[in-house]
């Protein structure tokens, strides 16, 4: 059955490994994927560890779907914690590695201890064993997963592994797979590289068991439909997730110079429609590639069209990537986002963080806060694609006093430097804010201030009020599984109502990527896609698992409590700048200055901002301090954790 | 089982609610409906005066490409100026 897949112990100090069951209580308590990697965290990985030390406990997971007959449902999870941000470390990518995992026996790896020189982890058929990895450290992340392919003569293996990046500690280093899956945040690729650990390799072909087989095929047919025919859906598979990108930008919600400005004027070579006639090889239905599993395919292929890497192949980019090495540095040119987001693809770093802690120090040097000393002699100012191409190459490569420096992450980097550098740090527990600007949208303030794992909008996001919906359908959303009947407006600049968006969406975030699927296809997107309603009938007839929509809301909730417990026991406190719910002052105090007529002057109210995050903590159980209450614990059968059940 | 097979989910009903051939004006309190003469390159919002580039995904779905830039540089300084003027006379300023 899918449900016999099992969790193997792995300790990399001692060579020695463990395979276990997943008793089904655990199973509908966590369900699987993240939410048990919450669990599986909390209990395992002693409190105050130091990120980089081998009692660190990394986690990599599929979800309770995954490898099943249900469509996108291939994430891979993988969790410890973040040398980042000393808080959660989390994060999740596409790609085929957790389907072939699945196949191979195992739905996770809880890897422990550290390799005395390099090694990769062989995974195979119920097997496990630690192999040399001393030639393959220093490949780039794709080189790695082809010499691994050669070395084992196996062309159908799947790896996660890390780059340069994970190599040289750099706290925001990434676990790739393929050429761009990236599990990119907080860093976990780094805590790889800590554990002298340059890859996971897994090959299964062992048969999953499905519950009712015909059954689930069917039902399948009209989960695809439900997906496909979403114009949304129609739109991302055209364009890809740069699409979003462009509309952000159309209204002014993304951010640009460091905050400064949130829309990129006249960026019509960024625009997503503009890339088919530059890049040699992308856009369009025909050059889009997917994930396994998957009918939307929402990545593009390229070819980077000129400058030093001209030729080469890659995929993507992302929303992201088109912020990082675009609006954030003010670099209006394709080229040099194709070139970048090539670049972090094969270090393995988070484009993200990167391209954020870029423009911070483009801003600080624009500011005299550092000087050509601290760069030696690059000229970092906003718009300099030179600069920012190098400085990339700086930091995977810790080259130079300031590359150096980036590469331990924004709060280290702000202790060094010095001079309120730090005020400029966009920044939420020590992970830099996605692109995009959330004065307009209060939900999404809240959502990124309060996240589990730092900025985030991956995490909640509640942006169906974008769509302009009517005030029903958005109640018809946020109705279900439980009632609400307090306020909720459309508006998507309004504060009323938004704390209970942001709690519903964490709740729903949190059960898809416990069971694997890909956000595209759920509420992410959009209204029309599917949520917690319409997830208990794939359970069932892929795994034989009877949930209730209510009972995934609840494995929801515990989980999310799981993760809360987790940055308590590390040092989260509501209004700390470092690791609390807080967000940078330019929100509250730096107005918006570009966009639609309704945007302009815009901020967030800092009163008003307040009240929603005490409405947030009563929606969980949570005191004003964001601690959940004991009765809280009690409800969810968590009053005893740790547990140490598994 | 558990598992109600036929009961419709909000999701799927809410499906009954999706239109073609249309895009919303991107002015966050605006929202008007925009319906853009098949294959056309731009639009304005009758309401708030914005106006827009547009991309056809497939012949009967448009969407927004981006603003027309001039237009929007010059809606953007008129709401700052009044905005500025306002702040000035109540004393914030
Ligand atoms: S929508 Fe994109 S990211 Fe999601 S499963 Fe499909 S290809 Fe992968
Ligand atoms: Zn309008």
């Amino acid at each position: 059955m899918a449900l016999d897949r099992k969790i193997a112990y792995i300790d990399l100090s001692t060579g020695k490994s463990e395979i276990k069951p997943i008793p089904l209580e655990v199973r509908k308590k966590f369900i699987g994927g993240r939410g048990l990697d919450a669990y599986l965290l909390f209990n395992n990985a002693p409190q105050g560890c130091d990120p980089l030390g081998p009692e660190n406990t990394l986690i990599i997971s599929g979800g309770l779907l995954t490898a099943t007959c249900a469509s996108a449902t291939s994430r891979t999870h993988i969790m410890a914690k973040s040398p980042l941000t000393g808080l959660l470390g989390s994060t999740n990518m596409g790609g085929f590695f957790s389907a072939e995992m699945a196949w191979a026996d195992f739905h996770h790896l809880v890897i422990t201890g550290k390799a005395e020189k390099p090694v990769y982890l062989w995974i195979h058929n119920g097997q496990i064993e630690i192999r040399d990895a001393v030639k393959l450290w220093g490949k780039s992340s794709t080189e790695t997963q082809w010499a691994i392919r050669e070395e084992l003569g196996d062309q159908e293996i799947k790896s996660a592994v890390i780059g340069q990046a994970g190599e040289n500690l750099v706290t925001y280093a990434n676990v790739m797979t393929g050429i761009k899956n990236a599990g990119g945040r907080t860093g976990m690729g780094c805590v790889m590289g800590s554990k002298n650990l340059k890859a996971v390799a897994v090959r299964g072909t062992m048969d999953v068991k499905i519950a009712h087989p015909l059954e689930a095929l069917e039902f399948n047919k009209k989960f695809i439909e439900q997906i496909t025919t979403a114009k949304v859906n129609k739109t991302q598979g055209t364009l890809g997730t740069h699409f979003i990108w462009g509309a952000t930008n159309s209204w002014g919600g993304i951010r640009t110079r460091n905050f400064q400005f949130n829309q990129m004027e006249n960026a019509d070579e960024l625009e997503p429609e503009s890339l088919d006639d530059i890049a040699t090889e992308t856009m369009g239905p025909y050059h889009m590639t997917g994930c396994f599993g998957c009918q939307v395919h929402c990545r593009a292929q390229y070819r980077i069209p000129s400058g030093p890497y001209a030729g080469i192949y890659n995929e993507g980019p992302e929303y992201t990537s088109f912020g990082a090495f675009g609006s954030e540095p003010d670099c209006n040119k394709a080229e040099t986002v194709l070139t970048a987001n090539y670049l972090v693809n094969q270090y393995g770093v988070d484009n993200l963080e990167i391209g954020s802690i870029i423009s911070w120090a483009m801003e600080l040097y624009e500011l005299g806060i550092i000087t050509s000393k601290e760069t030696d002699g690059i000229d970092l100012r906003f718009s300099n694609a030179d600069a920012l191409i190098e400085m990339i190459h700086r930091i995977c490569t810790r080259k130079g006093w300031l590359g150096n420096v980036l590469a331990d992450g924004g709060i280290p980097a702000s202790e060094k430097i010095g001079k309120h550098s730090f005020d400029y740090l966009i920044q939420v527990k020590g992970m830099n804010n996605l692109h995009s600007d959330e004065r307009a949208t209060p939900g999404l303030a809240l959502n990124i201030a309060t996240s589990s794992r730092g900025s985030d909008h991956l995490r909640s996001r509640p942006a169906i009020d974008l769509y302009h919906l009517p005030e029903s359908v958005l109640r018809k959303i946020y109705s279900s599984p439980v009632p609400y009947e307090g306020p909720l407006s459309s508006d998507s600049m309004e504060y009323i109502g938004k704390p209970w968006q942001v709690f519903w969406q964490e709740n729903c975030y949190m059960a898809v990527d416990s069971i694997g699927i890909c956000k595209y296809h759920t509420t992410f997107l959009g209204a029309t896609l599917p949520n917690f309603e319409d997830w208990p009938r794939a359970i069932y007839l892929n795994t034989g698992l009877e949930l209730t929509p209510k009972d995934i809301w609840d494995a929801a909730e515990r989980s999310n409590n799981m993760e809360r417990l987790f940055n308590l026991r590390e040092g989260l406190t509501r209004y700390d700048l470092v690791k609390g719910d807080m967000l940078n002052h330019r929100y509250f105090d730096e107005p918006c200055l570009r966009g639609a007529p309704d945007v302009i002057g815009i901020m967030i109210d800092r009163k008003k901002f307040d009240v929603m995050v005490d409405e947030f903590y009563g929606h969980h159980g949570w005191d004003k301090e964001g601690v959940p209450t004991q009765a809280t614990l009690t409800r969810l059968g968590l009053e005893q954790e740790p547990t140490h059940l598994l | 089982m558990a598992i109600e097979n036929e009961k419709v989910s909000a999701s799927e009903s809410l499906r009954k609610t999706r239109t073609y051939g249309k895009v919303r004006c991107m002015n966050p309190s605006c929202m008007g409906r925009l319906e853009p003469a098949p294959g056309s390159m731009q639009i304005t919002c009758p309401v708030c005066g914005m106006s827009y580039r547009l991309f056809w995904v497939t012949p009967e779905l448009p969407r927004i490409r981006g603003p027309v830039w001039e237009v929007n540089r010059k809606l953007a300084e008129e709401v700052m100026a009044k905005k500025k003027l306002e702040a000035s006379k109540d004393g914030s300023l």
